[in-house]
């Protein structure tokens, strides 16, 4: 009976304690955030004082006035909107205000939210340390999102390892992120054919070789128009369908072949991806298998069929005009469909 | 004085109590196991990125993005809506706002706002719904269109809306709801960071009632100044930020609110889409998705993550929330006799056990045996079968430990949130914290009460949901 009574107490006390601490903690939050919004306004003043009178020492005294946490937040964001002369002046001053040492240190030891940003603003400010800090966050920070931030920034930097060991240290979780279609985005053309070689191997994750496709035909164009076409037939759906929208954009003198086999396969993103590229590259010659496509199953391929018809003008027009005055089936129904699509009459 | 008694009321007294205290004591466990994993969930979360950073980091890679908006008799809010929608800091998507059949003007306030024209958009009807009257875009922007259709209900229309998406994600948001500028961007990073797991993600709603809405923009936080939606704060804010938080971090949640939820179109469609005539239509798609997902062994994603915030208007009346809190009583307990079969079935795992769990002791047992309890236990000692020593030390236990919930709950939305600006809002919430337990709580057990009993009758109207319009909330 007591210990009811007793636990009941308890609960109160807890209550009333964590919310009176809550309460002070904010209170004290309050007046930490208006003190540094002020700080931080003073810190924006100088630096676009800076910007026209590149008085470096006036800058240095103010960014070494404020915190370590404002100076690092206003001034990286402050030289986000500078281009030129201008971003290598107020970069050096930086540097020599230490603030790469400071971010060296959050990304350390900050949290996850800090870490990455820290890797962000490290390859913006490109000081002497920065590769070595990021090549430590990839081989040792425990969040995977950190470390492919590092990756990104060490491409950046243009000191990203070789690939393998890169996503090797990502983590097999962290290859199936999204994040590393940037990280392929920014590869520099000088390793583009490490990346076309990661591409070709069958022993890594179908995300990372389609990633790695999109990102070669967009960055390298025709260059790898044979390896797309190779790469056409993969075994794996997401890879051949990411081939065929590569071929879709660079072209390929086998392109009508390819495509035209790819629109019998099994899986319904390569044969949409095949419809759509037939249509971007504009091969009037494919018009007969994209008829053929305008009767599949799959909504999206009929969609993309009919589109990639209508995308050869006149002609595919024509088509589509035939076959939506035809009997009743799924390629009418999706050919007066697309004829409809637009403003109505 | 229990002597004089008969042998069968005593124990049949004495089994009521135990029901009682038994569904009691499975609730507390409940909440105490969902405030430890919210706290350890939090524990793992970085601290919020600012949206500036989210779009540098993010942009290029954000996936397309259908935004569905179902608007039934939304004609003071809908254009204030849209407009809020379309200013949205995304770099990929598209608002559809699904008119199902609205008897006020709704459309026509639309038309005239947006200028919109007739359109034909090629879709497919994968999922069945009312017909469509027809489709409008605007030449203002290439991100809107609208669907003008039948009435057949809020699932139909977003079944509707998702025939005619093309996006790879949609997101389900409410007509009369305000979304935060990020809140896409925020919602869209687990479809980032694991695209192929993850299947949908829900956001936090927050109650708008009170704050300064400005152009279909939050653009002053306050708490409300009426009684009703200040307590129902305390109440989101426990259902957000703690269970959904908590279930989420071991992959049973099983509610991703329909006023803000983000899934994949693929496997959406491959359920059948939203159950129509569904009074809880979001529970049961992802009930659904839940049992596809395990029936078809794929490993997947549910997840819930604070930081998007939706913004909406709680009812203001006693009327009105009583008929959504019945509503939502009959939804929880449609989705549970529908899905019976996946309740403690070690095919479903954890999704079974713990979210099926959940379900049958907190929604289906939880008000029964609750309102059972304001009853009896007092009868009981009146009767001379229960102390009153031992009535008052229940009592106080059960209501000191409902302020301890509440409280820790704040704690998780000071960890992660702080959306309330100001210090003296906490020490509001926690006075709010304290006064629900004594009145406010009752009354919400005996609306779900009513609930059950409207569902054993088969009563299935939605009921007037007047709204005075987020753009005039109270200040």
């Amino acid at each position: 009976m007591w210990l009811i009574w007793d636990l009941s107490i308890l609960l109160s006390a807890i209550s009333l304690v964590i919310m009176l601490f809550l309460i002070a903690r904010r209170v004290l939050q309050e007046r930490r955030a208006r003190v540094a919004a002020d700080q931080r306004r003073r810190l924006l003043t100088a630096l676009i004082a800076f910007t026209e009178s590149r008085d470096r020492e006036a800058l240095k005294a103010a960014v070494l006035s404020v915190p370590a946490g404002v100076a690092i937040n206003a001034g990286f964001e402050f030289i986000s909107l500078l281009r030129g002369e201008e971003y290598d002046d107020v970069l050096a001053a930086f540097n020599e205000c230490g603030l790469p040492a400071l971010i060296g240190r959050q990304l350390e030891k900050g949290n996850g939210a800090e870490r990455i940003h820290a890797a962000e603003m490290l390859s913006a400010l490109r000081s002497e340390n920065a590769v070595a800090s990021l090549l430590s966050a990839l081989d040792r920070d425990r969040s995977r999102e950190v470390r492919i931030a590092a990756a990104i920034a060490l491409c950046d930097l243009g000191s990203l390892p070789p690939l393998g060991i890169a996503l090797r240290k990502v983590g097999v979780a962290g290859q199936r992120s999204r994040r590393l279609i940037e990280l392929f985005r920014r590869f520099p053309p000088a390793r583009f054919e490490e990346l076309r070689d990661h591409a070709a191997r069958t022993d890594v994750v179908p995300f990372i070789r389609a990633a790695a496709i999109d990102a070669l035909a967009r960055v390298a164009g025709f260059h790898f128009a044979d390896f797309f076409a190779s790469a056409a037939d993969d075994q794996s759906p997401e890879v051949a369908a990411a081939a065929l929208r590569a071929l879709g954009l660079t072209g390929h003198a086998e392109a009508p072949a390819i495509l035209a086999g790819a629109m019998k396969n099994d899986d319904w993103d390569v044969r949409a991806a095949a419809a759509d590229s037939a249509g971007r590259l504009g091969l009037p010659e494919l018009a007969a298998p994209l008829s053929r496509l305008m009767d599949d199953e799959v909504w999206t391929v009929r969609y993309a069929a009919a589109n990639a018809l209508r995308s050869f003008g006149q002609p595919g027009e024509r088509l589509l005009r035939d076959i939506a005055a035809s009997e009743v089936s799924r390629s009418q129904r999706t050919a007066s469909l697309i004829l409809a699509e637009g403003p109505a009459a | 004085m229990i002597a004089d008694w008969s042998h069968e009321i005593v124990l049949a007294a004495t089994i009521l109590s135990w029901f009682i205290i038994a569904a009691g004591l499975a609730q507390t466990a409940i909440y105490l196991l969902q405030l430890v994993v919210a706290g350890y969930a939090l524990s793992l979360r970085p601290p919020v990125a600012r949206s500036a950073l989210l779009w540098h980091r993010y942009g290029d890679v954000a996936p397309p993005i259908a935004l569905l908006v179902p608007a039934y008799n939304e004609a003071l809010n809908v254009v204030d809506s849209v407009h809020s929608m379309l200013a949205l800091e995304y770099p990929n998507f598209e608002v559809i706002v699904i008119n199902d059949g609205s008897k006020d003007d709704t459309l026509q306030r639309l038309i005239e706002a947006f200028r919109l024209v007739k359109f034909h958009r090629p879709y497919e009807e994968t999922l069945a719904h009312m017909p469509i009257r027809g489709l409008y875009s605007s030449p203002m922007t290439e991100r809107l269109f609208v669907v003008d259709k039948e009435n057949g209900g809020k699932a139909d229309a977003q079944n509707a809306g998702i025939n005619v998406c093309r996006a790879p994600l949609f997101c389900v948001i409410d007509g009369d709801s305000i979304l935060e500028p990020d809140a896409l961007m925020r919602a869209a990073q687990p479809f980032i960071d694991d695209p192929e797991r993850t299947i949908a993600v829900g956001g936090t709603i927050r109650i708008a009632n009170g704050s300064r809405i400005e152009a279909g923009r939050v653009r002053e936080i306050h708490l409300p100044r009426r009684v009703l939606p200040l307590l129902q704060v305390v109440e989101y804010l426990r259902a957000f930020l703690m269970a959904r938080l908590a279930w989420s971090r071991i992959n049973t949640l099983m509610l991703v609110s329909g006023a803000f939820g983000m899934f994949r179109r693929a496997e959406v469609v491959a359920v059948g889409g939203f159950t129509k005539g569904s009074m809880g239509e979001d529970l049961d798609l992802v009930i659904k998705l839940h049992r596809y997902m395990r029936d078809e062994k794929r490993t997947y994603r549910i997840q819930f993550i604070p930081e998007p915030v939706c913004w909406t208007e709680a009812p203001e009346t006693l009327s009105v929330l009583a008929r959504q809190r019945s509503r939502w009583q009959r939804g929880a307990l449609e989705c549970f006799f529908r899905y019976r079969a996946m309740l403690f079935n070690p095919r479903y795992g954890r999704v079974g056990f713990l979210g099926f769990g959940h379900i049958f002791i907190v929604d289906v047992l939880g008000p029964v045996a609750e309102v059972l309890g304001y009853f009896l236990i007092p009868a009981f000692w009146l009767l001379g079968i229960l102390s009153a020593e031992y009535l008052l030390a229940f009592t106080s236990l059960i209501f000191t430990y409902g302020v301890c919930v509440s409280v820790c709950s704040l704690v998780l939305e000071e960890a992660e949130l702080q959306r309330f600006p100001r210090a003296r809002d906490l020490a509001v919430l926690t006075a709010v914290a304290v006064i629900e337990n004594f009145g406010y709580r009752q009354l919400n057990n005996f609306w779900r009460v009513k609930g059950w009993w409207q569902f054993l009758r088969g009563h299935q109207g939605w009921g007037e949901m007047p709204r005075t319009g987020l753009g005039a909330a109270k200040k």
